[in-house]
Order: C-alpha cells, then structure tokens, then sequence
C-alpha cells in the first residue's frame, strides 16, 4: 500500500519526463531545441539539489558537491581519451570514481561537525581542483583542459527532417540521459525516506550521541549518505562534460556547482523528494532569466534566494505549505470539537 | 639552494602575517562574540579592496585617504547586515546560520562581479606603490612594511580594547555568558551589532591595504574566508591571542612554498588548501 503511494506520482512523473521532448517539439517546432535545453538544466539541477539533500538529511552540510561533478566529468574524458572502450562507459565510471572518493572523504571526515566539516569539504574540492589541474598536460590536459566527444551524433536526412531537428535530436539524447538520471536520483532519495534509514538519519542530524545510544551505527550511516548522495552527482558531471564538449578545472570544480545544489534544496525544501525537484524548476527559470540579463554575476540570484529563505521560509516551500495544511486541519479539527462540545 | 632566497620568503612571509592577522582577528571577534561563523567575511574584505579603488579612480583620492571612508563605511554594512539578518538567526540551527552567511557571500561577490566586472583593477601610478629599501640583500616593500606595522597596531589595540574598554570587557561577558552578561544589564544585541560591525571595519581596512599591495578581483573574498577561517582554527576558536602566531604560521608557509617549490606561484594555494584539510582533520582524530 505504501509503496503505490510512492510509486504511482513517480512512475507519472517519469512518463511525463519521457513523453515532454515530443510535447515541446509537437508545440513550438524549431523554438523546441531551446527549451529542451532550458528543461534539461532544470531537470539537473533537480539531480544536484535532490542528492546534495540525501547528504544532509545526516545533519552535514557538506561543500564539496562540485568535486564529486568535476570527478565525473574528469573521469569519462580520460576514460575516452586513454583506453578504448565505449564513450557511454565512462559514465557510470564517473559515477562509481565520484561515489569511492567520497566514501573516503567520508571516512576521514566523520568526526567533524558543522562549520569544521564545511570547511574541510570546501578546501577538498579546492585541493582536487588543483590536483587535476597539475596532473601532466599530454595526459589530463592541464589548466586549459580537455576537449571531450559528444555521445551522439545524429545523421541528418535531408529528405525528412529540417536542419534545426538535428540540434533537437542531440539535445534529446542528453535530455533523457538527465531524465534518467533524476529518476535514479528520486529512487535513492525515497529509499532513504521510507526506510529505516530515515530514523537513523534523522536521529544522527538531531543528536549523533543519542543515535548511538539507540543502536544507529552514525559512522557507517555518514559513509552511506555520502556514497548515495555522490554516485549521480558524478554520473550528472560525466554527462555534462560530454553535453558541452570540453571540460577545464575551473569550470568542472566551480563554487558555483555547490551553491546550486545546496540553494535549491533550501528553497524547495530540506529533506524532502519534492522540494529540491520543485525549487529546481523554479531556480533553473530564475537563472535563465538572469543569465540574459547579467553576464558576470547572474549568481546573485541564488545568494539572493538562499538569504530570503533562511530568513523568511526557513523550511522551503514545500515545509511552508505542509506547515499551513497541518495549521489548518489542526484548526478545523479543534472548530469541529468546539462545535460538538456546544452543542452537548 | 640560495640562502638569500630563503631569506627573502621568510621575510615576506612575515610582512604578509601581519594582513592576515588583521582579517582573522575580525573573523574570530565575530566567531567569539556572537558564535556566527561568518563565511562573508572575506567579503567584507574584498568590498573594503574595491571601495578603494572606486575612491581613487573616480575621485583621485589617495589609499591613506580613503581608510577614513572605508572603515565607516564596512562598519555601517556590518551594522545594517547584522540588524537586516544576522540578528534574526542567532536561534536557528547552525546548518541555517552558515547557509545565511554563505548567501551573503555570494550576494556580495556577484554585486561586486556586477559593479566592478571580473578582471583583477589595479590602482596603478601612485608613486609610494614602488617604493622599497634594500637591507642586506633583503628588499623590503614601503607599503608591506607599513601595512604590516598598521595591522599589528590594530590587533594590539583590539587587545588592549577587549582587556581595558567598557565596551571591550562587556564584549567578554556576553561572549562568556549570554544570559548572565543581559542579567547584569548588558544589552547583548547592541553588544554584538558593535561586534559584527566591527569585524567588518577591520576586514575592509585589510581590503584598502590589498588594493595598495595586490591587484584585487572581486572573487578574492572566498579565498580569504578560508584563510581567516584556517587561521582562527589554528589559533583554537573564539581565542584571540592565538592569532598573531598562527598568521605567522600560515603566511611563512604560503611564501615559502611558492618561492621554494617549482610552480610555487600557482601551487601555494592549494597546498594551503591542503594544509586547511589536514590540519582540521589531524585535529578531529587527536580531540576525539
């Protein structure tokens, strides 16, 4: 029974996933290739936010969520570059690299708490930055980096398609990969909140000694969340990196991946499935729209959400309107006592 | 290896510690104050930097000038940002205090991104900027040397401030017991306005220095967010005496690294990332 219930609104949203590239090109012909591409940000951001969110249901706020991106995207072009295998291997390649690196920052990690834990993140990603960075030029393609093969190449048929079908097609391809991906992601994340692995994430966030006490292993549960939240996030970076063709330290290791994925969840709502999807949509809108309009810091957008939020809407928006519906049924509930007990 | 070389790094390692100590000191008054982690606080540094710059390209006036319009001014943007946000969240959790401050930081750095744009500025032709002696085969910049003298009087005179001034002890008290220090007819939120404000003020007299000594851009802030931050840990958080030694530790082996290792240049700071990692690290094994 519970399971329907998660499972139905999924499998719906899956579909609508599956069936929107058709919806868009069916509705706005050439103007599609653009849009798709708008959808696809939104729909990894939504990755992003939703896998930053497992990570901090254990209580860490962690600022290392780019270099988990930049592994990915580092992995599947040497992958590419060195051994001759597939191109579509380097993906999940990128996603297990990224998820074994973070089981290790993990590990190492686990005793710090709070700020000491965002720092220590922060210069990780930092130090992996430049590890990448410095790694021999004929090999890992030094500060200026590396050109990477798209995954698809679509044929043009001048008999039966229009020049500008060839962007949609490509777009599509990548569309689906993100598609994929976030329903993976929607996956890992209702596991943790349906399982027994919500109380122990919970009871670590709230207090890692009394966890203990209750039988919760918070060391072995850390290492989880951070395996879990890391695995699509490279996986996303892989792709991304094959999406725009070329990856450079600067832009695979950016400040800016990590202010994405913990911004929107904070808007959409921590600790939940629906919220970072929900704030991605709405984030990934802003940011467009930002972005034609300011060149160099269209990321004042995010620091201007994340500020408000905190201050305003501390619990998202999707804790905002729970806490109203909860208000409200609470209020009728003690309208309909006070009517039964006149009436006695 | 050249052992003027060696000299040479030690003593521009040492002339750098006295900046740093200046930026930390404002970071762990905050810390130690008020208990806010304030990941702007390099912000408040690179603002102060570019105010700088704005002063003398617009109006001409000279850096030494300008510290009279900067300090006053990063109080006031501490002032407003502590009575705007801070003050709101001093019950919230931890987690939601730093995301708060991180939001500032970013709002911060991306106005500056707007106004100024993303290339390094350079307050080019003042004749002072040049200005350097040569002792023993050791050349000494004019404005390292005062900057350096600069901060270690200010971080003296937060001392004496904190030890000797009304305002100073009844900062101690609020920072040692919050409860205790309102009981006795401390008006604590005032109490951590002046702090906050303060912290700022002397970040930005940092910027005004850095924008004599370096060529700023307007994404410095974060890096020195860690520094600071690496800084005050070093030194055990919320203790300030600690400070000036682990400024020391730090700037020595940022100039060291980059004079002695080949690459240095590019390299010191991630090596100084990496001292960050594992410093903290070290630290959660040995205390638990």
């Amino acid at each position: 029974m519970r399971l329907w219930r998660d499972l139905l609104p999924v499998a719906a949203f899956a579909a609508l996933l599956w069936f929107l590239p058709d919806l868009l090109r069916a509705g706005a012909g050439r103007a599609s290739v653009s849009y798709l591409s708008l959808v696809t940000n939104a729909v990894g951001l939504a990755v992003l936010a939703l896998s930053w969110d497992v990570l901090a249901r254990t209580g860490q706020l962690s600022l290392a969520h780019a270099a988990f991106y930049g592994t990915g995207a580092y992995v599947t072009t040497l992958v590419a570059r060195h051994l001759d295998l597939p191109l579509w291997v380097g993906i999940p390649a990128g996603g297990a690299v990224a998820a074994l690196l973070a089981v290790g920052l993990g590990v190492v990690t686990l005793r710090l708490r709070g700020i000491y834990f965002a720092i220590a993140t922060l210069a990780f990603t930092e130090v992996l930055r430049a590890f990448f960075r410095q790694l021999p030029t004929s090999f890992a393609g030094g500060a200026a980096g590396m050109n990477v093969a798209p995954l698809f190449r679509p044929a043009f048929d001048p008999a039966t398609m229009e020049r500008w079908e060839i962007a949609f097609l490509r777009n599509e391809g990548y569309y689906l990969l993100y598609a994929g991906l976030l329903v993976l992601t929607i996956g890992i994340s209702l596991w943790t909140r349906r399982s027994r692995l919500r109380q122990a994430f919970t009871a670590i966030r709230t207090n890692e000694e009394v966890a203990g006490v209750m039988g919760v292993r918070p060391a072995r549960m850390k290492v989880l969340a951070f395996a879990l939240s890391s695995v699509s996030v490279g996986m996303l970076g892989a792709i991304h990196a094959h999406r725009v063709g070329s990856v450079v330290p600067e832009g695979a290791f950016s400040v800016a991946t990590t202010v994405f994925a913990l911004v929107t969840p904070i808007f959409g709502g921590l600790y939940t499935t629906l919220g970072p999807i929900l704030g991605a949509g709405l984030l990934a809108g802003i940011e467009e729209t930002l972005k034609r309009n300011l060149a160099d810091g269209y990321l004042i957008g995010y620091g201007l959400v994340l500020v408000l939020s905190i201050l305003f809407m501390p619990r998202g928006i999707v804790g905002t309107v729970r806490g109203v519906a909860r208000r409200r049924r609470a209020a009728a509930a003690a309208a309909a006592r006070a009517s039964e007990g006149g009436a006695r | 290896m050249d052992l003027s070389l060696i000299v040479q790094a030690v003593v521009s390692g040492v002339l750098s510690s006295g900046l740093y100590a200046l930026v930390s000191v404002g970071l762990a008054l905050a810390i130690g104050v008020i208990g806010i982690v304030n990941f702007a606080h390099g912000e408040f540094f690179m603002v102060g930097a570019f105010l700088t710059y704005t002063l003398f390209v617009a109006f001409g006036i000279d850096p030494v000038v300008a510290v009279l319009f900067v300090a006053p001014a990063l109080f006031l943007l501490g002032a407003v940002l502590y009575r705007t946000t801070i003050q709101h969240v001093l019950e919230a959790p931890e987690l939601n205090q730093m995301l708060l401050t991180f939001g500032i930081g970013i709002v911060l750095q991306n106005l500056a991104l707007l106004i100024w744009g993303g290339d390094p500025v350079s307050i080019a032709g003042i004749a002072y900027r040049s200005v350097g002696f040569k002792i023993l085969g050791v050349s000494v910049g004019l404005v390292q040397l005062v900057s350096f003298a600069v901060s270690l009087a200010l971080v003296g005179g937060l001392y004496f401030a904190l030890s000797r001034s009304r305002l100073g002890r009844a900062m101690r008290a609020v920072a040692q017991n919050r409860v205790g220090a309102s009981l006795v007819g401390l008006e604590v939120n005032r109490v951590y306005l002046v702090a906050f404000a303060l912290s700022a003020l002397l970040a930005g007299i940092g910027g005004v220095m850095i924008a004599v000594i370096q060529s700023p851009t307007p994404t410095i802030g974060l890096a020195f967010t860690l520094k600071a931050f690496s800084i005050v840990v070093l030194a055990g958080l919320g203790n300030i005496r600690g400070i000036l030694a682990a400024s020391l530790v730090v700037a020595l082996s940022e100039s060291l690294v980059a004079t002695l290792v080949p690459n240095g240049g590019t390299l010191s700071n991630a090596v100084f990332f990496a001292i960050i990692f594992l410093a903290l690290i070290w630290r959660s094994r040995r205390t638990a």
